[in-house]
């Protein structure tokens, strides 16, 4: 069952389309990945879907209920952690938490429990007492997660939420998303990490430029663009004269150079790898080193766009 | 529930603000004290005069052979007079003027020959006056014998319509009053202090600046994402926007009373004999300050744009009102009938000097006014820019 449709959802900003025609069933109790790089719409995306942003046309429901009619019925199904980091500086952890938790309507009892469990779920039970100044950017993009999830809203939007931190505070976020998708909640995660995406999603939807190009599971897209391959080869001595001759060899798609490496596509690199050493000791490059290249998400938004996530 | 939650939430962010506490109550407090301490010669009455009895020099000129003016003799022997006037008869006018020159005397009355003759039988008689140095004593003495002259000009009427022997059965009705009184004859015989005058308008002004709060609270808020997150929530925007303007305006509501309260512990400042109403003028006050700085915050794309405005205002307003200094006819002070300071000073120094509330009521009509136009350009604007 689709907890949260988006159907033909357009957006304007003075006559530039952000979000053009977009089509999106997100299932519930699955993870759905927005990826695509700054810029594609996703936030505005998102925004909408909270009821932030009224839309200009389409319609978006979430469980059952029209955004644009239901608009506080919805947005009390909804946690959204923000890609900033929406806290009060003189307030602590705790008062944090339970200053968000009233707003959901939590009283007495119920919202001291709740408070405490998302704390607990995040790490943060022992520095409930102090105000995030003292935090780190791990510890605050924690503490913005817990001010979203405390109510067990059924569907939560993490907009860019490992924006700027360590590591070690990126893993823990990334387990504490699949944790909450195991107690049962419908997770939207936006991100123009495609590693991020990869690894925690069911589904993943491809945005650029206000458009949703790709949609489906992860070996889906990979699928849509496994009919090509990259060589990625470090060498010394890349002449012009070597990359033209890689440039017109049949079986070769594209040629590219990123520093002291060349970047060849190719339908498969198993049947043309001897050819490719053979042009390169023909024009004196030294190989230090080769690889081949699985497609991945990124691979696929370069196929559909001609430009990497991170452009 | 949403507005409660909201307005205690602002309460407590504010509360914690140890700036908030200083500008807010600590700085008005000692403002009040060094300029109501450093300018008391310039507002208000000052110490009560007083004044010490005048040596008057009484030069009879019909010589010391002749009896002087048995009017002018009870008259000065009456107690009401001799508070103020001691009686030293001279021989003539020079040395009367010498005597005023050189400060032994503070006045002189020079009596015509045949003065009480002249006043019997209805012809023309004056008293001749010479004033001294200092003009206390010529105001007191002065005061003292023109209630004489009324009285002998009362009398010479008498005679003249009902003939001399209607002068015995005229009552002598002048000395029942005192020939001078002490004091501010107007205001009901009440004046305000340096200190009263300054603490009503430094109360005003930071009243105004607590629209400092309004603005940093409504774009902090913005500024810190919250308000994207609270957007995200089940919370109207009219409830965030008023539980908000409720937090701020409870405390300034408290900075009022502390004002009011510290400055009567500390430094004695009398508030007037209508607390209720002083409440009432205060609340409108802040509502109008609150008002004026929801406007500029929804009118300014940035804070430091909202605070340059309404640290203007409210500069502006309290210098126009006369709130930094008492000003002199001029426009400046016509202007000022253009603020919000200057009904609302006005009042608090009506209130003061115990003025009835028919004089209090056009201030409270008019600042009722100001608001209600206030909340209405308040509530379009917000209609038309909201708070997001």
């Amino acid at each position: 069952m689709a907890l949260a449709v988006l159907r033909d959802v357009v957006k304007r900003y003075d006559q530039k389309l952000t979000v053009d025609h977009v089509n999106v069933k997100i299932e519930e109790g699955e993870i759905f990945g927005l990826l695509g790089p700054n810029g594609a719409g996703k936030s505005t995306a998102i925004s909408m879907i909270c009821g932030l942003l009224k839309y200009d046309s389409g319609e978006i429901v979430i469980d059952g209920l029209s955004v644009k009619e239901h608009s506080l019925e919805v947005k009390k199904r909804i946690g959204l952690v923000p890609q900033d980091l929406a806290l009060y500086g003189n307030l602590t952890a705790a008062e944090n938490v339970r200053f968000f938790g009233k707003l959901y309507g939590l009283r007495g009892n119920l919202l001291k429990e709740r408070t405490e469990e998302a704390l607990a779920f995040t790490g943060l039970s022992d520095r409930s007492k102090e105000k995030p100044a003292t935090f780190s950017g791990g510890m605050k993009r924690r503490l913005n997660i817990a001010c979203a999830i405390m109510h067990r809203p059924k569907l939560i939007i993490m907009d860019e939420p490992t924006v700027g931190i360590d590591p070690q505070s990126r893993n823990h976020i990334l387990e504490s998303v699949k944790a909450l998708n195991k107690l049962g909640s419908t997770i939207i995660y936006t991100s123009h990490y495609m590693e991020e995406v990869a690894a925690i999603c069911d589904r993943v939807a491809i945005m650029d430029k206000g458009h949703i190009i790709a949609c489906g599971t992860e070996k889906e897209l990979r699928d849509r663009v496994a009919h090509e391959e990259k060589i990625v080869i470090r060498a010394a001595n890349i002449t012009p004269g070597l990359l033209s001759e890689l440039g017109r060899h049949p079986r070769i798609n594209r040629v590219e150079t990123v520093q002291d490496a060349v970047e060849l596509y190719l339908p498969s690199s198993q049947s043309e790898l001897q050819d490719i050493l053979f042009i390169f000791a023909k024009h004196e490059g030294v190989i230090v080193s080769l690889h081949i290249d699985e497609p991945d998400l990124e691979t696929l938004f370069l196929s559909l766009t001609g430009r990497t996530l991170r452009d | 529930m949403n507005i409660w939650t909201i307005m205690t939430g602002e309460l407590r962010r504010l509360l914690r603000s140890r700036t908030w506490m200083l500008n807010m109550i600590l700085l008005p407090i000692v403002l009040i004290f060094l300029l109501g301490a450093s300018l008391s010669g310039v507002v208000g009455g000052g110490s009560p005069e007083t004044v010490n009895p005048v040596k008057v020099a009484i030069v009879n000129t019909a010589g010391q052979a002749q009896v002087q003016s048995a009017m002018l003799d009870a008259f000065l022997k009456s107690d009401e007079v001799q508070r103020f006037i001691i009686p030293v008869e001279v021989q003539n006018r020079g040395e009367a003027e010498s005597g005023l020159r050189t400060g032994k005397y503070g006045y002189a009355v020079i009596v015509p020959q045949e003065f009480d003759r002249d006043i019997q039988s209805g012809v023309h008689a004056e008293l001749e006056f010479i004033l001294g140095k200092n003009h206390s004593d010529n105001t007191a003495a002065g005061a003292v014998f023109d209630n004489f002259l009324s009285e002998i000009n009362y009398k010479q009427a008498a005679a003249l319509t009902l003939g001399p022997e209607a002068l015995a059965a005229v009552q002598p009705v002048l000395t029942e009053q005192p020939a001078v009184q002490l004091g501010n004859l107007n205001n009901g015989g009440k004046d305000y202090t340096a200190s009263q005058f300054y603490a009503a308008s430094m109360l005003l002004m930071f009243l105004l600046y607590s629209g400092l709060t309004v603005t940093g609270s409504l774009f902090s808020e913005r500024e810190n994402h919250t308000l994207f997150r609270i957007n995200s929530m089940p919370v109207k925007g009219s409830q965030l926007f008023i539980g908000k303007m409720l937090g701020v305006g409870l405390l300034t509501g408290v900075q009022c009373a502390a004002i009011i309260f510290f400055t009567d512990v500390l430094f004695g400042v009398y508030w007037g004999n209508r607390p209720w109403l002083l409440m009432v003028f205060c609340l409108l006050m802040i509502i109008a300050s609150m008002m004026l700085s929801i406007l500029a915050c929804m009118l300014c794309q940035t804070s430091e744009q909202a605070t340059s405005a309404v640290n203007f205002l409210t500069v502006a307003m309290t210098f126009m009102s006369g709130g930094m200094l008492p000003l002199p006819d001029s426009w400046v002070n016509s202007v000022g009938a253009f603020t919000v300071n200057h009904w609302e000073l006005q009042a608090m120094i009506k209130m003061m000097l115990h003025s009835g509330f028919e004089q209090l009521l056009p201030n409270l009509l008019v600042m009722s006014a100001i608001c209600l136009v206030l909340i209405s350009g308040v509530v379009f604007t917000y209609r038309k820019v909201g708070y997001q």
